[in-house]
C-alpha cells in the first residue's frame, strides 16, 4: 500500500507549500482517479506519491510518504522505482533517445537495474505482451504516434516490476485515437495487479475505469470517495472540473424535468 | 622532395581501399573535402604566395610564388587529406551506438555512454525544433527572409524558446531517465556488444605495435625527418 | 441540414440555425461573397516523400468559423501552414483575400492571417507576458495607443490582464497556451487560426477557448481552429471540415457532419461523434450535435 500521510510539500524556491496536510492511500490493486483544476496540486502528489519530490527534485516534505508502512525517504530513487513508477504527459520526453527499437526502448529499465540477460528479455517481452504492443517492437521509437509512444512509455515503466504506478495526465496531448489507446492500456495495466494512480483533466477517461476518485483543489483532498459518487458530485464544476459526458448530459436533462438517459433507453 | 608526399599520399591510398570494401568512398570523399577545402584553401593561399624561396615561379603584384612555396603547400595539402580522410573513415564506419556499447562492455560508465548516444541522437530533435520555433515566430511577423541585417535580428527571438523549451523539457526527462534506474551505480548487462572476432582483435594488436615501433623509430633518429 | 431534422425543426438551438446559414451560404457562393479563404487542387508533398495534401478545395467566406478536424496525420496541420505561407503547394493554388500567396513572405502575410501554434513553449521568448503579447503586432508595425490598445484587448480577452507583469514560465501550462493565444489576438489579423487550443487546456481555459471563438466571429473575423476535441467543435463552430488522409471528406455544419448518415465517413477517421449525437440518433430525434441541441430536441418532442 502507498500512502500519504498529512504530507505537506513546497517545491524549491517556493515561498508557500503546494500541498497542505494530505492523506492518500493507494491500496494494492487498487486504481485511483485524480481530478482538479490545474495548479491544484495534481502534478504536485504524483510527484510526492512517486518519490521524485523531494529524493529527485528537492524541496521540502512535511509529513510522511509510506510503502507498505516504511518511509519511502530513506531509499534511492532507483531503489524507490522498483515500488512506484511515474508516467508524464508527453512521449517525447519519456523517450531515452539512445534505443534504436522499442524493444530496447523497453529494456532500458531493466537493464539499469543490472538483471541479468534473460531476466531483462523477460520482463521486456512480458510489457510488450501485456500492453499488446509486440507489433511494435522493432520499431523505432521516435517515429510513433502520440498513443503508442505513450504505450511504449508505459511498457518501459511496466518493465521496471513496480506494485505502483502514477500516471500525470497520461491523455492530455493525444488525440482521440490515442487516447482510446491509452485507455484500453490502462485496464491492461491495472490487470497485472499493480495499483494505478492516473491524475486526468478528461474525466471520460477516468470513468468507469476507477474504483476510487479523489478531487484536489488548492492543495488539498477536498473529495475522495466510489468513482461513480464522485464523478457525479454537482460540485465538480465548482473545482474547475469538467465532469463526464453522461454526468453532464444527465445534469442537463434532470434541469428541464426530462426522463434520465437510463429512463430513454440509452444503455449505460 | 617528393618523399614529404609519399607517405601521406600512401596512406589516403589505404584509407581509400578499406573506404572501398566498405563502401563509403563517395561518401568519404565528399566528407573530407567539405572539411579539408576551407582550410586548404587559406594554407595553399599563405604558403604558395609568401614562402620564401629561391625558384620563382610567378609574380602576382607583390607576391612572388615560389616553387618552394608551391612544394610547401602542395605537402600540407595532402597531409590535411591523410588525417581528414583516415578520421573521415571511423566515423562514416561506425555505428555509433555500436561503438557506445562496445565501450561500455569495456568498462565505460553506462550514463558516460548514455551522454555520449544521446548526444548523438541530440542533435537532428534540436535542429528540428529550432525549426518549428522559427516557424511559429515567422508567423508572428518575424521576418527572416530579407537583407542580412533583417536576418541577423530576426534571430534573437529564437534563441529564447529554443533554450528555454529544451531546458524546461531537460527537467522532466531527467525524471523519466532516473525512474527507469538511470541513476543506479555499478555495471549493466548488456542485450548486445558488436562482436568481436580474432582476425580484428590480431589487426588491432598489430596496429598499435605498429604505432609503437614508429613512434621509437622516430625517437631514436631511425626515421627521416620531414622538412 | 434544418430540413432533415423534421419535427425537430424548430427546437434546433437558436445558435446552431445561424451557424448553419451561414455554412449553406459559404457552401453555395459562387459570386460576389468575399472569399476570405481560397485553396483549389492543393496538393502538398513533404522533402521525405510523404504525400500530406491530395488535393483539397475549400473556400471560407470572410467571417466563418470553421473547425478543421482529423486525426495526426490527416493533413490538418499542413492545410494550416500554407494558409500562411510557412509551406508553398507542390501543386494547386492558395488565395487568401482574393490574392494568390505564392511568393508572399510569411512576415507579410502575418498582417493577415495570425496562426497560434500548438506548442506555447515553441514561441514564447519574452521575458514579461506584456512583451510577448507586443511582440506580433510591433511586427507588424503597430505603435502607440493603437499597440496598446490591441495588447489590453487581447489580454482582456483570454483574461490574463491581471497578469500582464508576470514572467510567462511561472504560469502553468494552460495559462500559457491563453498567452501564446492572446501574443496573435494582439496583431488583429482578419483571419486567425488556431491550432489544437483545448488540448492540454482545463476547464477554465476551455471555457475562454469558446469565448475567443465566439467573439471574434461577433467581430467578422474569420476564424479557423484545427482540433479533435468534437464536442469544443460541435458547440462552437458553424462548420466542420473532416479530413483523412491528405483529402476532405465530410464538410457542412455540425448537424450534418454529425448526423447519423455521416457516422460511415467519421468512422474511417476514427473519430467518434460527440456524446449528444448519439443520444439523439439512438432516440430517433434528428441530429443532435451538441448537448443543448439534444435537450432541445428531448423538451420539444416530450411536449404534448
Amino acid at each position: 500500500m502507498l500512502e500519504l500521510r498529512g504530507a505537506t510539500y513546497r517545491y524549491a524556491g517556493y515561498a508557500h507549500p503546494v500541498l497542505h496536510e494530505m492523506d492518500l492511500a493507494l491500496r494494492d490493486g487498487e486504481i485511483v482517479g485524480l481530478v482538479g483544476a490545474t495548479e491544484a496540486g495534481k502534478s504536485t502528489i504524483c510527484l510526492v506519491a512517486s518519490g521524485l519530490a523531494p529524493l529527485s527534485i528537492g524541496g521540502e516534505l512535511r509529513g510522511e510518504v509510506l510503502i507498505d508502512g516504511q518511509p519511502t525517504t530513506r531509499l534511492s530513487v532507483h531503489e524507490l522505482a522498483q515500488w512506484v513508477v511515474i508516467g508524464f504527459q508527453d512521449p517525447a520526453t519519456q523517450r531515452s533517445g539512445v534505443a534504436a527499437t522499442v524493444f530496447e526502448e523497453v529494456a532500458l529499465g531493466p537493464m539499469n537495474l543490472g538483471l541479468p540477460v534473460a531476466e531483462t528479455l523477460a520482463r521486456t517481452r512480458r510489457a510488450l505482451a501485456t500492453l499488446r504492443i509486440e507489433h511494435l517492437a522493432d520499431r523505432h521509437p521516435a517515429r510513433l504516434s502520440g498513443g503508442q509512444g505513450q504505450l511504449v512509455a508505459m511498457a518501459g515503466l511496466l518493465a521496471m516490476g513496480p506494485r505502483h504506478v502514477v500516471l500525470d495526465e497520461p491523455t492530455a496531448q493525444l488525440d482521440p485515437e490515442g487516447s482510446k489507446l491509452v485507455a484500453a492500456a490502462l485496464r491492461d495495466l491495472a490487470a497485472t495487479g499493480a495499483a494505478l494512480l492516473i491524475a486526468e483533466q478528461r474525466t471520460d477517461v477516468l470513468d468507469r475505469l476507477c474504483d476510487r476518485v479523489a478531487v484536489v483543489d488548492g492543495g488539498r483532498i477536498v473529495l475522495d470517495g466510489p468513482a461513480a459518487a464522485t464523478l457525479e458530485d454537482p460540485r465538480l464544476g465548482g473545482w474547475g472540473v469538467e465532469p463526464p459526458a453522461r454526468v453532464r448530459l444527465a445534469g442537463a436533462l434532470a434541469a428541464r424535468g426530462l426522463p434520465s438517459l437510463a429512463d430513454l433507453g440509452w444503455p449505460a | 622532395m617528393a618523399g614529404g608526399y609519399l607517405v601521406p599520399i600512401a596512406l589516403i591510398a589505404i584509407v581509400l581501399a578499406c573506404a572501398a570494401i566498405a563502401g563509403i568512398v563517395r561518401r568519404l570523399v565528399r566528407v573530407s573535402l567539405l572539411l579539408t577545402l576551407p582550410i586548404a584553401i587559406s594554407v595553399i593561399l599563405v604558403s604558395a604566395l609568401t614562402r620564401p624561396g629561391e625558384t620563382v615561379l610567378l609574380v602576382l603584384g607583390p607576391f612572388d610564388i615560389t616553387l618552394e612555396g608551391v612544394d610547401f603547400a602542395g605537402q600540407t595539402l595532402v597531409r590535411l587529406f591523410a588525417i581528414s580522410t583516415a578520421i573521415g573513415l571511423f566515423t562514416l564506419s561506425t555505428d555509433p551506438r555500436a561503438f557506445v556499447f562496445d565501450l561500455e562492455r569495456r568498462g565505460l560508465s553506462p550514463r558516460f555512454a548514455f551522454a555520449v548516444a544521446a548526444t548523438i541522437e541530440a542533435v537532428p530533435a534540436l535542429a528540428s525544433r529550432a525549426g518549428v520555433i522559427a516557424a511559429a515566430q515567422r508567423s508572428r511577423g518575424l521576418d527572416t527572409e530579407g537583407s542580412p541585417l533583417t536576418r541577423i535580428r530576426g534571430v534573437l527571438p529564437l534563441v529564447g524558446p529554443v533554450l528555454l523549451s529544451s531546458l524546461a523539457e531537460v527537467e522532466e526527462r531527467s525524471l523519466a531517465l532516473e525512474v527507469r534506474a538511470f541513476g543506479r551505480p555499478g555495471r549493466r548487462q548488456l542485450l548486445w556488444w558488436p562482436p568481436d572476432r580474432p582476425r580484428e582483435r590480431v589487426a588491432r594488436w598489430l596496429l598499435v605495435a605498429a604505432l609503437a615501433g614508429l613512434v621509437a623509430a622516430r625517437v631514436l633518429g631511425a626515421w627521416p625527418a620531414i622538412p | 441540414m434544418a430540413g432533415m431534422n423534421g419535427g425537430a425543426d424548430g427546437a434546433a438551438a437558436a445558435a446552431i440555425e445561424v451557424a448553419a446559414d451561414s455554412a449553406r451560404a459559404a457552401a453555395g457562393a459562387n459570386g460576389p461573397a468575399a472569399a476570405a479563404i481560397e485553396v483549389a487542387g492543393l496538393v502538398h508533398v513533404y522533402p521525405d516523400g510523404t504525400r500530406a495534401l491530395d488535393g483539397v478545395d475549400l473556400r471560407v467566406v470572410a467571417g466563418e468559423s470553421v473547425a478543421i478536424v482529423g486525426q495526426n496525420g490527416s493533413g490538418k496541420t499542413t492545410l494550416a501552414r500554407h494558409l500562411n505561407g510557412l509551406l508553398r503547394p507542390t501543386e494547386g493554388v492558395v488565395r487568401i483575400q482574393g490574392r494568390d500567396v505564392a511568393g508572399a513572405r510569411v512576415a507579410r502575410l502575418a498582417a493577415v492571417v495570425g496562426l497560434a501554434f500548438q506548442d506555447p513553449d515553441q514561441q514564447i521568448f519574452a521575458g514579461r507576458v506584456r512583451a510577448e503579447v507586443t511582440f506580433g503586432p510591433r511586427n507588424l508595425g503597430m505603435r502607440g495607443p493603437d499597440l496598446d490598445d490591441a495588447v489590453a484587448d487581447a489580454l482582456a480577452a483570454v483574461d490574463l490582464a491581471s497578469a500582464v507583469d508576470a514572467i510567462p514560465y511561472d504560469l502553468g501550462y494552460p495559462r500559457r497556451k491563453l498567452l501564446a493565444i492572446a501574443s496573435v489576438l494582439a496583431m488583429r489579423t482578419p483571419i486567425v487560426i488556431l491550432d489544437e487550443p483545448t488540448t492540454g487546456q482545463d476547464l477554465r481555459g476551455a471555457t475562454s477557448v469558446r469565448e475567443i471563438v465566439r467573439r471574434l466571429t461577433a467581430e467578422g473575423r474569420t476564424v479557423l481552429a484545427i482540433s479533435h476535441d468534437l464536442r469544443f467543435v460541435a458547440e462552437t463552430f458553424g462548420r466542420v471540415v473532416v479530413m483523412r488522409e491528405g483529402q476532405i471528406v465530410l464538410d457542412g455544419g455540425p448537424a450534418e457532419v454529425f448526423d447519423a448518415a455521416a457516422w460511415p465517413a467519421l468512422a474511417s477517421t476514427y473519430l467518434e461523434p460527440p456524446l449528444a449525437a448519439r443520444v439523439g440518433a439512438y432516440l430517433g430525434l434528428g441530429s443532435t450535435p451538441t448537448e443543448g441541441a439534444l435537450v432541445e430536441a428531448l423538451g420539444a418532442a416530450s411536449r404534448p
